[in-house]
């Protein structure tokens, strides 16, 4: 091994230069986005446009995760969170039945490892009229509640998850607000 | 103004590589990056067997011509297949790697500091550019400590850097492709990986990170090539390149054109038009001044010989332009046959090696025998000159055949795209 040289010392302390700008991005950002507070509250009594024109009523004691709420004019997603239930209404173009958008979203949910859909699928009935699908999974620690509608070219998807016991007492106030969803034909 | 700083001579670039300590900071950054990238593609192959065999067949099909045309870029100064392995590895494992979280954290930026409208219109315009191009030029700046000596030349740096942009779009893709697949539902189907790879390898393959990463790199060729110049100057010029792929993947992920158009091809077209057209004319620009400055370096070099056994007065001419050696080929084939059009292409090899060796006061004899070779061979061929068409109407009709061609595959891809579902 010969000597290191200075133009050679010059350069590998550039080369930790580009390693401190690499975990600014990769560990740095996360950190300061972690500092940062997601959660903003949300008005159970005020529709909330998840994207597309489709709109819910918060369940109440919710608050907004806005990193993971994106709308938008052909689609969109929300998540809502009571304590540590997480409750994500997701809509986006869809060309089928509603047996089909279930099926897929099963598919989606079971591909996650540990994830298992259980029970029978029953349908369940907007306070608009608009028919669905909704069922339950399990994943190791935590029980799931999804639910699936079909309208004006759009699907809208719920997943509920969270642990058993705080699902049993959230459950109620999520499923009246799944409820309140209204599809834009129906605004 | 030096155009270009010949490399030097003497030892093995594995020897002087190895010798480097910075390399092995490269190496183990490169070796985590690998991990991690693998750690996702076993998890979505596990998930999507087929799926991922498919994606990663198909993207590992299109970096092929991809690779060869950044190459060829730099035909008379051909860069170190090391090297180049280095800045495609780099783009495809450190950069993707650093990207992932570092983009997802700063999109929820976007919507803690501004609000989920905001982001979900211009995070990943905002976002992504950000993070991704930081990334992938602090490969191309790594290439040029380690290897300094082999960025010498703003044509340089333009290909390190597609090479790094060329290996995060092909990692970047196959991730999109398996993305598509989990979204549709439908299991561990090829489909929505073939719409992908239409949409995202033909029609937005030109305009993405091979394309950004090329500016960045000619502005970081810039500040390590001349010297010359003041500092403040050269960091200035690499610091507007780094703007500028900034601004074209900002364009580009921007929402405008999204809306209002619909999703027909005259929709398509004029995202392809208006968001993609102008950088890429910028790039190519740059890379034509580029390479006409290099070429005008090497080529003067050769005619300092003023043996006609090595390159006549009108191969010099040639030599100097990528369509007049390309025209020289085709015009070879056509008069005396695919041996003549593959003697042209080796001599013109020959002849850009010996320029190189010539700037660098380096061993030549081999490139000469190789010229001395392949000039007998086109002499009995009765072709002894590898020289383009004397008319242009070869030219014109090489260039219509190509816009054609264009056109047609455009179109092609837009059917099927259609058939598929993805538009």
């Amino acid at each position: 091994m010969g000597k290191v040289t200075r133009r050679q010392l010059t350069d590998l302390l550039g080369m930790l230069g580009v390693v401190a700008v690499l975990a600014g991005l990769a560990i740095g950002l996360p950190a300061v986005d972690a500092a940062l507070p997601a959660n903003r509250p949300v008005s159970p009594d005020r529709r909330y446009e998840i994207g597309a024109g489709v709109t819910v009523l918060p369940p109440s004691g919710a608050v907004l995760d806005v990193t993971a709420t994106r709308p938008g004019d052909l689609r969109g997603s929300a998540l809502f969170r009571l304590g540590p239930v997480r409750y994500l209404i997701a809509v986006r173009p869809f060309h089928g039945d509603v047996e089909a958008a279930a099926a897929s979203l099963r598919a989606r949910i079971t591909g996650t490892p540990g994830y298992q859909v259980t029970g029978t699928q029953r349908s369940i009935t907007t306070d608009y009229g608009r028919q669905g699908l909704q069922g339950g999974y399990t994943a190791p620690g935590r029980s799931g509640r999804y639910a699936v509608f079909v309208a004006s070219g759009l699907s809208a998807e719920v997943t509920v998850a969270g642990a058993d016991l705080d699902l049993g007492h959230r459950l109620s106030a999520v499923e009246r607000s799944t409820m309140s969803l209204r599809f834009p034909e129906q605004s | 103004m030096t155009a270009v700083r010949p490399a030097p001579t003497g030892g093995t670039l594995r020897a002087g590589l190895l010798r480097q300590p910075a390399f092995w900071v490269v190496a183990a950054l490169l070796a985590a990056g690998m991990i991690r990238i693998t750690a996702i593609g076993v998890h979505l192959g596990t998930e999507y067997p087929r799926a991922m065999l498919t994606a990663t067949v198909l993207f590992a099909l299109l970096a092929v011509p991809f690779w060869w045309f950044v190459v060829e870029l730099d035909f008379l100064e051909r860069e170190p297949a090391a090297l180049l392995t280095m800045a495609f590895g780099w783009g495809a494992f450190v950069a993707t790697s650093v990207s992932l979280p570092g983009g997802a954290a700063l999109d929820d930026l976007v919507a803690k500091l501004g609000s989920p409208t905001l982001a979900a219109d211009w995070g990943a315009a905002l976002a992504s550019p950000t993070v991704e191009e930081i990334a992938k030029a602090a490969g191309i700046a790594a290439i040029a400590l380690v290897a300094r000596g082999h960025v010498n030349s703003v044509l340089d740096g333009v290909v390190y850097g597609a090479m790094v942009g060329l290996g995060f779009q092909i990692v970047e893709d196959i991730v999109y492709a398996l993305g598509a697949v989990a979204l549709a539902g439908q299991g561990d189907e090829a489909q929505p990986v073939i719409a992908t790879f239409l949409l995202r390898g033909f029609l937005a393959g030109v305009w993405s990170h091979t394309l950004f990463s090329a500016l960045a790199g000619a502005g970081i060729g810039f500040l390590v090539v001349h010297r010359e110049r003041r500092w403040r100057e050269r960091i200035g010029v690499a610091a507007l390149a780094m703007l500028g792929a900034w601004g074209s993947h900002m364009l580009w992920n921007s929402p405008l054109l999204r809306d209002g158009l619909g999703n027909g091809l005259l929709a398509l077209l004029a995202v392809l038009v208006f968001k993609g057209l102008p950088p890429l004319l910028l790039i190519l620009y740059l890379v034509r001044r580029a390479h006409d400055r290099e070429a005008d370096y090497y080529v003067g070099q050769l005619s300092t010989l003023h043996d006609r056994e090595v390159i006549t007065d009108r191969e010099l001419a040639v030599l100097r332009s990528g369509s007049r050696r390309a025209a020289a080929r085709w015009y070879a084939d056509e008069r005396a046959g695919h041996r003549a059009r593959r003697a042209v292409r080796r001599l013109q090899r020959a002849q850009a090696g010996l320029a190189v060796e010539i700037s660098r006061s380096g061993p030549a004899e081999r490139h000469r025998d190789e010229i001395r070779q392949q000039r007998s061979v086109l002499i009995r061929l009765g072709h002894p000159e590898a020289i383009d068409p004397p008319t242009a109407s070869g030219t014109w009709r090489r260039r219509a055949w190509a816009v054609i061609s264009t056109v047609v595959a455009v179109a092609v891809v837009w059917v099927a795209l259609s058939a598929l579902g993805g538009s």
